[in-house]
């Protein structure tokens, strides 16, 4: 043959009908998907500066290329549009939020919404075995793209910190991945599990130095070795004036 | 805007002054309804396999669901058949885009798109000079924003695969669209869905009855040469018939010309579904996409109207001219 063959790439979801689409990790956006979210962000950024008043301390910690996971306690739905909204914007649209399956992807319109606008995945709370976290795994280095992550399993009910449960521990145990731990305050005032409105409570973010988990095995002990690890950074974070 | 365009645009009083025009959407609502109780007969009678059976109603189900969104448009004006085609070549391009890789490359991605809405604007404005530029200025723009990346790997390919999704589906389509400027133009758009689909329903049937030799393995492993012979007979009669209705008392209103049309749909037809999978088989992917879940995506569907919309557009052209009797440049208005 004269020419060699030219190599085709094509979307990683093209077999997915539209409504699977949206529910599923591999989904690989495009031009429509990039419009709503540049919409999405810039009213969610503008909503949090005016309503609540973001402040952010130690932003220069932010990794300026994936892959990285943001981890953070977990108070209510508005914690991963913060913590999205404070990524630079040309990284943005590589942050990929890990929402719980049952909540954000049974109803199609939500899942839509989940998709479309915030980006984000399901981790489908009966089945965060070992597959599942392979999966988002395997995205988070091939791609690379970044997640945004609660441990906590759930929103806390008091805005206590629950233990860190070691799901964190298979997606980067062993990795050079940056794990940028995150502590939010505010947000439950804000808009706890109970409330329904949100209050124009103000909220801060404190960002703690990345952390890489190369030398971390990759089983059972080393997962939770990481998930302690971060729950202490975090909880370091909330006493750092 | 004068008051022809207008009624042409937004019009539904004259739906169907065109006698064919109400005979066609009367036929596609028989053959939906008659389709899915013969072919419970023919299983009843034992005529038909249960799997080909499954397969009937399966397809009959997409098209279904997707004949009203395709005739309403048509129907209600010339406006919402620009819509109806703009949202179909747009959506075809994205399954074309995501299949071959090219909607990676974000410049040459966003110059097709807005290529396309361009494509549907001369079309709405009634603007034959800019409609037919714009293959070449779409060229040019693909080109030079294959530049911008600096990265000469792999320029040819994202070059050429922009030109050509933009050709087959934006300039392709785009006839399709354009036709619309003429005054019946609802009967030669029906006209042309209906024999175009119906010539792959012919090829299916006559190749399930017929089919022996092979005609392309490697291309399309499903296509007999008696299917194919099948769909042109079938195919160039009904066009023939038909295009007698449509263009009655015109120049093309000759057993030879009406013949010659019907040769021309059938053919072209169905290479615009080969070249569809060539495309396919050259990525190495079955279906374009799951917009229609089993069925594939939309471009699976409309794949043989990619060829055909071009070729009856300036064979109809040739004879009788499209939209001459129609105001030009209703938007841009007339330098």
């Amino acid at each position: 043959m004269a020419l060699n063959d030219w190599r085709y790439k094509p979307a990683t979801d093209i077999d997915l009908s539209p409504s699977q689409r949206w529910k599923s990790v591999r989904r690989e956006n495009g031009l429509f998907e990039e419009m709503t979210q540049g919409l999405w962000w810039a009213l969610v950024k503008a909503y949090l500066k005016c309503v609540h008043s973001l402040t952010v301390y130690g932003s220069k910690q932010i990794p300026r290329v994936p892959p990285f996971v943001f981890v953070a306690n977990h108070e209510s739905h508005l914690d991963a549009l913060v913590l999205t909204s404070i990524v630079p914007h040309e990284v943005r649209r590589r942050v990929l939020p890990v929402a719980a399956g049952d909540t954000f992807f049974v109803s199609p319109l939500v899942a839509a919404f989940a998709a479309a606008c915030l980006n984000a995945l399901p981790l489908w709370r009966r089945n965060t075995g070992y597959h599942a976290m392979l999966e988002l795994r395997h995205r988070l280095i091939s791609e690379p793209c970044s997640y945004i992550l609660f441990p906590e399993g759930r929103r806390s009910r008091n805005g206590l910190m629950m233990p860190f449960k070691p799901g964190v521990g298979m997606l980067v145990a062993g990795t050079d991945v940056n794990v940028v731990p995150c502590f939010l305050e505010g947000t439950f005032e804000a808009l706890g599990p109970q409330s329904r409105w949100p209050r124009p409570h103000p909220i801060h973010v404190r960002i703690g130095e990345p952390l890489r988990f190369q030398q971390t095995p990759n089983d059972r002990e080393g997962w939770t070795h990481i998930a302690r690890e971060l729950e202490n950074r975090i909880k370091h974070l909330t006493v750092l004036e | 805007m004068t008051e022809v365009t207008s009624q042409r645009l937004f019009g539904v009083s004259d739906a169907f002054d065109q006698p064919v025009v109400a005979g066609l959407t009367i036929a596609i609502a028989a053959i939906l309804l008659v389709t899915p109780a013969l072919a419970f007969l023919l299983l009843k009678a034992k005529a038909l396999r249960g799997s080909v059976y499954r397969e009937v109603i399966s397809k009959w189900k997409t098209w279904a669901a997707l004949t009203p969104l395709l005739i309403g448009p048509i129907i209600l004006g010339a406006f919402w058949t620009v819509l109806l085609l703009l949202g179909l070549s747009l959506w075809c391009y994205r399954e074309y885009s995501r299949a071959t890789g090219l909607f990676r490359s974000r410049g040459i991605h966003v110059s097709v798109v807005v290529g396309i809405a361009l494509v549907h604007f001369a079309v709405l404005d009634h603007w034959y000079d800019f409609f037919v530029a714009l293959m070449p200025i779409m060229s040019i723009v693909i080109v030079v924003v294959g530049l911008f990346p600096d990265e000469p790997k792999g320029f040819i390919q994202r070059v050429a695969l922009g030109i050509f999704g933009f050709m087959l589906i934006g300039i392709g389509l785009g006839h399709l669209a354009y036709l619309a400027n003429d005054s019946a133009y609802r009967s030669i758009i029906l006209m042309i869905l209906v024999s175009v689909e119906m010539n792959d329903v012919f090829g299916y049937v006559a190749g399930k009855l017929f089919g022996r030799r092979k005609l392309a393995p490697k291309t399309s492993p499903g296509k007999t040469a008696e299917g194919t012979i099948g769909a042109l007979v079938l195919t160039t009669i009904m066009v023939a018939v038909l295009g007698h209705w449509v263009f009655e008392g015109t120049k093309l209103d000759y057993p030879q010309t009406l013949i010659t049309l019907g040769l021309l749909v059938s053919v072209t037809g169905q290479l615009g579904d080969l070249t569809l999978s060539s495309i396919k088989r050259d990525v190495g992917i079955k279906d374009m996409s799951a917009t229609l879940s089993a069925h594939g995506g939309l471009l699976d569907r409309f794949d043989s109207l990619l060829l055909v919309a071009p070729t009856v557009f300036h064979y109809v052209g040739y004879f009788l001219g499209i939209g001459l009797d129609q105001p030009a440049r209703i938007l841009s208005g007339s330098v």
